[in-house]
């Protein structure tokens, strides 16, 4: 015998309900104090960092206006990684499809945004960013429903392609996407009535409210409708869809089509909001990525998925003004991302079984 | 055009594909045992920096090279024990390592930029061999990491279908069950099996910081390579010894977009060429994709699904 | 042994009382959420002895086993090896003190050999792999029992006969002293089962202890020296002596009343022909899986189709539903045609399906009673599930279904509910009235009484008038409740009989693929 005691995971029957809402907090917080115990190591103030973050990030009321501009793209990758992963369909490559709905929109914006007037120029924007979105995951949906094509690896690799693509739109001399008559290489911004003015001041949209109400529609879609009814059979019993004469692969196109187009919608609304052009900073921003992680702590829930959106951006809200105010590296808030998710994975443990330390009991009598 | 480039180029294509072989192996390693870690790419930046910081400030490439390996296994723990210990989703706790070990690494490698690798290491000398046209710089100017790797793809195959271990190994990607009923630990060996694969691809991360980029250059350093790796693996049917050819072909089109610009060639667009790897990798990804792909040769059966002893 | 058990000593027949006894174990309790699987049970096997443990489905009997070879650790009492006490922590601290398992589901790598499976895990195995070696030492053991295999052999295309030899190979190569066979016979045809008690008798003449795990009333008293019944986790009794025990005593033990499973063949008048299938085949990768099938069910009537695990059963049955597209060949119901029309057009028809697989095919396993029975109805674009609600609570009441209310998520059923969820959706139509059923395995893994209320089911819905199709590997089953019987071998028919003058031995010989005069 090695050791004096065994460690038994019991299955629950049943999950307490306070453990649903509990383990992702408790995961949110693990990440905190495992990042601040890396800052101290690292020479920086933990406690100073945090309460920078805080403040910058939710207390002040122009943080929160950011915090909620920001969630706007954030809550959008959140549901495109969701809406994929509630069928056990890993599309990771949320990231290319945002770049393929700026693209989309910004050649919407552009080529038809000045003949037109501002309520439809800018629904138009958004809804070509949303298929372009999907165009760009067509091919993995495709032959992951033809072939059985792994998506994980042919998503994430379409990101690189991605990004390849938008670098050759901005940077290359007399690209249409361009911008004219400057030197340094920057987007050509879209036409005036393809953007949205910011509310009162703000860094905030009315796209804001337009992406939660999706989330909404989308919590009952999937609740109430019948398209929700086949995602949950083929996600959990296969054989079962099979049995009941559900098509598989058609819902798994159309899954994957929507989970696209959201990225898509989020990429495009950073051509009707804040960016108003192609811009190869979204490149650097890993807003797709940021997605995952969202999802992944709102357990694919799409009403949760609005206030772990808007969390996550306080986050990084609040991270990106400690680059600029203090010495801190901007790059605590993407390690932060990555340590909250993994908390949550761990969590998850404690809340499907009982964890529990038994001894070894010797030969009894 | 020039001969001398072409040479040049296959010789760089062996020469990346020491990362490919090596970040496969491990990923080949783990998957042998029943553990999907998508991590791959996480690990390799993160032991990419860790090693350069280690060489950096003790001014030993050896002792850089041991760093970002255990670094990689390290990081390969947290996979572990999320995975095989807490039984977690093992695709997303492997994309959530992705996620922390980029910020990880860019965090930590914010005073490493600017910088570069000062020492090199030394390609072996095969003294006349070296001399042969052609042939003796593309294949025997290479340091030993390199011949390393390739002789570890080999004999890594001997261990999986020679060896008592491998056996075991492969019942357990294969059959955790059966395993379990033998006695062994299931969970034993795929936690020793992820570990061993985090040390094959941080030793990977570290060759390719030190020998090849010789500075920081954040995500860009990887670039995606421990995505490639994860579908070389696919490709190679889980065989080690295919995993070469598929590392020389992936090795060359990682290769063709700076011997392209080195020649001067711009009739074609410098950003197909930078997605040429990905692009090559995914038309074969798909290439070698069948209905019902789960039956893919080789691939182990219980790949990606955690163990439960069947309890009632 | 506790007060509450019953003991029966047949003394003439008592044997082995000379040997001493291998192992033992006392007062053994084993919980598991919510279930007391052992309740202190008290058991013991001599050398060269077949002690059997008897017991329904969930009686704990498999439960024991794993904690006699150490896959389980009880919760309290203690176990005894030749007198001396032992503590298993794993099944390898078990083969340590001899003691193996041969698992009901095989624990085999299947894409491993036959010499690769036995020295799996074996601790003498040294580090490189002498293939030669091995293979010969495999088929050393193998031989030395009268247990003839090919060592290169690759498991995966063994039979199921073959299989087990493998597992019980493995055992003695591991140098089991104690050998465990949980259910062994349950995947076995008639004349396998003889070869497979040919065996136990060279392990217990060689001077094994066979711990037989069965709930086969007729082969327990056939094999045994000594048997255990359990029932809820309890020792009910001790019965010994082979051959000369009384079987209705033993289900008394096994049950706790008597029952009665035999339902009477009602000699009703049959209708006309519901499912009509001609010339029907089927070839995956080149390889046959049915060949020219061709037979009617009629209403009113209860077609059995026998045979044993793997000869295309499982494929009839999806082809009739409408999942699997056959090669050749027709299939109508009421008349139409539903060949390749797939399975939504086969139940417009009025076919209804009982998959042998309730949890991982029939039902959704995460879903309520009341979702899992919208899966084979016209649904509308936004569900509504108000106005089904009505009718799941009616059926929940009819069939008997042990559950709080319609929201009961289908996994924390119990095998038996389970089954009757499943037919309760099937039987009661959906998108059509029900005039054809197919049902595989309706009763395997439940207890006697949901197996008595699922055959009254069947028997009803005969009555009824609907056209039945049962497909089963318990041959039992098929015997006492079909019309007609027709024994499907390698995806062929060969042999056709009315039920009520079928011959047990006959329909066994058809299934083991040996020629009868009385083939189709």
């Amino acid at each position: 015998m090695r050791a004096p005691f065994r460690i038994i995971f019991e299955q629950r029957s049943e999950t307490p309900r306070y453990l649903a809402a509990f383990v992702p907090l408790m995961s949110v917080l693990a990440a905190l104090v495992a990042g601040g115990i890396f800052l101290m190591a690292s020479g920086y103030s933990a406690s100073e960092t945090y309460s920078n973050m805080l403040s910058d990030g939710f207390l002040s009321s122009r943080g929160i206006t950011d915090t909620l501009g920001l969630s706007t793209v954030l809550i959008c990758t959140g549901l495109c990684a969701a809406f994929a992963f509630q069928m056990n369909l890993y599309n990771i490559g949320g990231e290319g499809q945002v770049y393929l709905g700026m693209l989309g929109g910004a050649w919407a914006g552009l080529a038809l945004g000045p003949r037109l007037p501002s309520v439809i120029a800018v629904p138009t924007v958004l809804l070509i960013g949303a298929a372009a979105g999907a165009l760009w995951i067509f091919i993995p949906a495709f032959v992951r429903a033809r072939l059985g094509t792994s998506e994980i690896v042919s998503t994430l690799l379409l990101t690189y392609i991605a990004a390849s693509v938008l670098n050759h739109f901005v940077y290359t001399p007399n690209s249409y996407f361009r911008a004219p008559n400057v030197t340094f290489p920057m987007g050509r911004a879209v036409s005036e009535s393809a953007q949205l003015t910011p509310l009162g001041g703000t860094r905030m949209y009315p796209t804001f409210f337009i992406v939660v109400a999706l989330a909404l529609f989308l919590y009952w879609v999937v609740k109430r409708t019948e398209f929700g009814y086949r995602i949950q059979v083929i996600s959990d019993s296969p054989r079962a869809a099979h049995y009941a004469g559900v098509n598989a692969r058609r819902t798994t196109m159309q899954v994957m089509l929507i989970s696209g187009a959201l990225a898509g919608f989020g990429g495009a609304t950073l051509i009707v909001g804040e960016f108003g052009k192609l811009d190869q900073g979204i490149l650097l921003l890993g807003y797709g990525y940021a997605g995952i992680v969202i999802a992944a702590l709102a357990r694919n829930n799409f009403a949760a998925i609005i206030v772990s959106g808007i969390l996550f951006s306080g986050l990084r809200v609040g991270g990106d003004k400690l680059q600029i105010t203090t010495e801190t590296p901007i790059h605590i808030g993407v390690m932060l991302q990555g340590a909250i998710l993994l908390f949550a994975l761990g969590g998850e443990a404690f809340r499907r079984y009982r964890i529990r330390a038994v001894r070894i009991q010797a030969v009894a009598q | 055009m020039n001969s001398n480039i072409w040479v040049l180029t296959s010789a760089d294509s062996i020469a990346i594909a020491t990362t490919l072989i090596l970040a496969a192996l491990g990923a080949l390693f783990t998957e042998r045992s029943g553990v999907l870690n998508l991590g791959i790419e996480g690990i390799l930046l993160t032991s990419a920096i860790s090693s350069f910081l280690a060489a950096d400030s003790s001014g030993s490439i050896w002792l850089g090279l041991v760093v970002g390996s255990l670094v990689g296994s390290l990081l390969a723990g947290i996979h572990a024990v999320l995975s095989v210990t807490l039984r977690a989703n093992q695709i997303v706790s492997g994309l959530a390592l992705v996620i922390f070990g980029t910020g990880l690494a860019n965090f930590l490698g914010k005073p490493a930029e600017g910088k570069t690798v000062t020492t090199i290491i030394e390609p072996l000398t095969f003294g006349p061999l070296s001399d042969i046209p052609v042939i003796g710089p593309v294949l025997f100017e290479h340091d030993i990491i390199t011949y390393f790797a390739f002789a570890l793809s080999i004999g890594s195959a001997w261990y999986l279908f020679r060896t008592r271990p491998g056996l075991e190994l492969r019942a357990t990607g294969d059959d955790p069950a059966t395993v379990d009923a033998q006695g062994l630990s299931v969970a034993g060996i795929r936690i020793r099996y992820t570990l061993f694969g985090g040390l094959l691809v941080g030793l990977g991360g570290s060759w390719l910081m030190l020998a090849q980029s010789a500075a920081w250059h954040q995500a860009a350093t990887t670039n995606g390579i421990g995505w490639i790796a994860l579908a070389l693996v696919v490709f190679a049917g889980w065989h080690p010894v295919r995993l070469i050819f598929g590392a020389l072909l992936f090795g060359f089109s990682l290769q063709l977009p700076f011997t392209l610009q080195a020649e001067q060639i711009t009739f074609i667009p410098s950003a197909f060429t930078q997605m040429l790897p990905y692009l090559a990798t995914l038309i074969a990804l798909i290439a070698f994709s069948r209905p019902g792909s789960k039956n893919l040769r080789g691939a182990p059966k219980a790949l990606g699904n955690p163990f439960v002893r069947d309890e009632r | 042994m506790t007060n509450a058990s019953h003991e029966v000593v047949k003394g003439p027949h008592h044997s082995g009382d000379a040997a001493p006894i291998a192992l033992s174990a006392h007062s053994i309790t084993k919980r598991f959420p919510g279930v007391l699987a052992n309740d202190s049970v008290d058991f013991d096997v001599r050398a060269g002895e077949v002690h059997t443990l008897l017991g329904e489905n969930g009686a704990g009997k498999s439960t024991l086993a794993a904690m006699l070879c150490g896959l389980y650790q009880p919760d309290s009492g203690y176990m005894l090896r030749n007198g001396q006490p032992i503590s298993l922590s794993s099944p390898r601290a078990g083969l340590q003190h001899g003691i193996a398992m041969v698992h009901q589901h095989f624990r085999l790598v299947e894409r491993f050999t036959v010499a690769e499976n036995v020295v799996l895990g074996s601790r003498d195995l040294s580090f490189t792999l002498k293939r030669k070696n091995i293979d010969d030492k495999v088929a050393a053991v193998a031989e030395s029992y009268g247990l003839p295999i090919d060592p290169q052999a690759v498991v995966g295309e063994l039979s199921v006969g073959q299989r087990q030899r493998v597992e019980i190979v493995k055992a003695l190569y591991q140098g089991a002293e104690i050998l465990l066979l949980d259910e062994p016979t349950a995947v076995l045809v008639p004349a396998e089962v003889e070869k497979l008690f040919e065996n136990v008798h060279a392990m217990t003449a060689a001077g094994k202890s066979i711990v037989f795990i069965s709930h086969k009333l007729g082969e327990v008293v056939e094999i045994s020296d000594r048997v255990t019944v359990l029932r809820g986790g309890r020792v009910t009794g001790h019965v010994s002596g082979r051959g000369s025990t009384d079987t209705k005593e033993l289900a008394r033990l096994m049950v706790g009343r008597d029952i009665n499973l035999s339902t009477q063949r009602a000699s009703h008048a049959t209708g006309h022909e519901v499912l009509q299938i001609r010339e029907l085949s089927l070839a995956s990768e080149g390889v046959d899986i049915l060949s020219n099938i061709s037979f009617n069910v009629h209403e009113g009537e209860m077609v059995g189709i026998a045979g044993v695990a793997g000869n295309g059963q499982r494929e009839l049955a999806d082809t009739i539903a409408g999942l699997i597209s056959p090669t050749s060949g027709t299939i109508s119901i009421g008349g139409a045609m539903t060949t390749d029309r797939g399975p939504i057009a086969a139940r417009e028809l009025g076919l209804a399906y009982v998959p042998e697989d309730r949890l991982g095919m029939g039902l959704v396993p995460s879903m309520s009673i009341l979702d899992n029975l919208l899966l084979t109805r016209d649904r509308r674009i936004v569900v509504d599930r108000a106005s089904v609600r009505p009718e799941a609570n009616r059926l929940i009441e009819q069939f008997e279904i042990k559950a709080n209310n319609a929201d009961h998520i289908a996994r924390k059923l119990s095998g038996g509910n389970a089954q009757k969820v499943l037919l309760a959706r099937e039987l009661s139509g959906g998108r059509t009235v029900t005039k054809l059923l197919v049902v595989c395995s309706p009763t395997r893994g439940l207890d006697v009484g949901a197996i008595e209320t699922v055959r009254r089911l069947l028997d009803d819905a005969r009555s009824a008038g609907q056209a039945i199709l049962l497909i089963s590997e318990d041959l039992d089953e098929i015997m006492s409740l079909a019309d007609r019987i027709l024994v499907l071998y390698r995806g062929a028919i060969v042999h056709e009989t009315p039920g009520e003058s079928a011959q047990l031995a006959t329909v066994g010989a058809a299934m083991a693929g040996l020629k009868t005069e009385g083939a189709a």
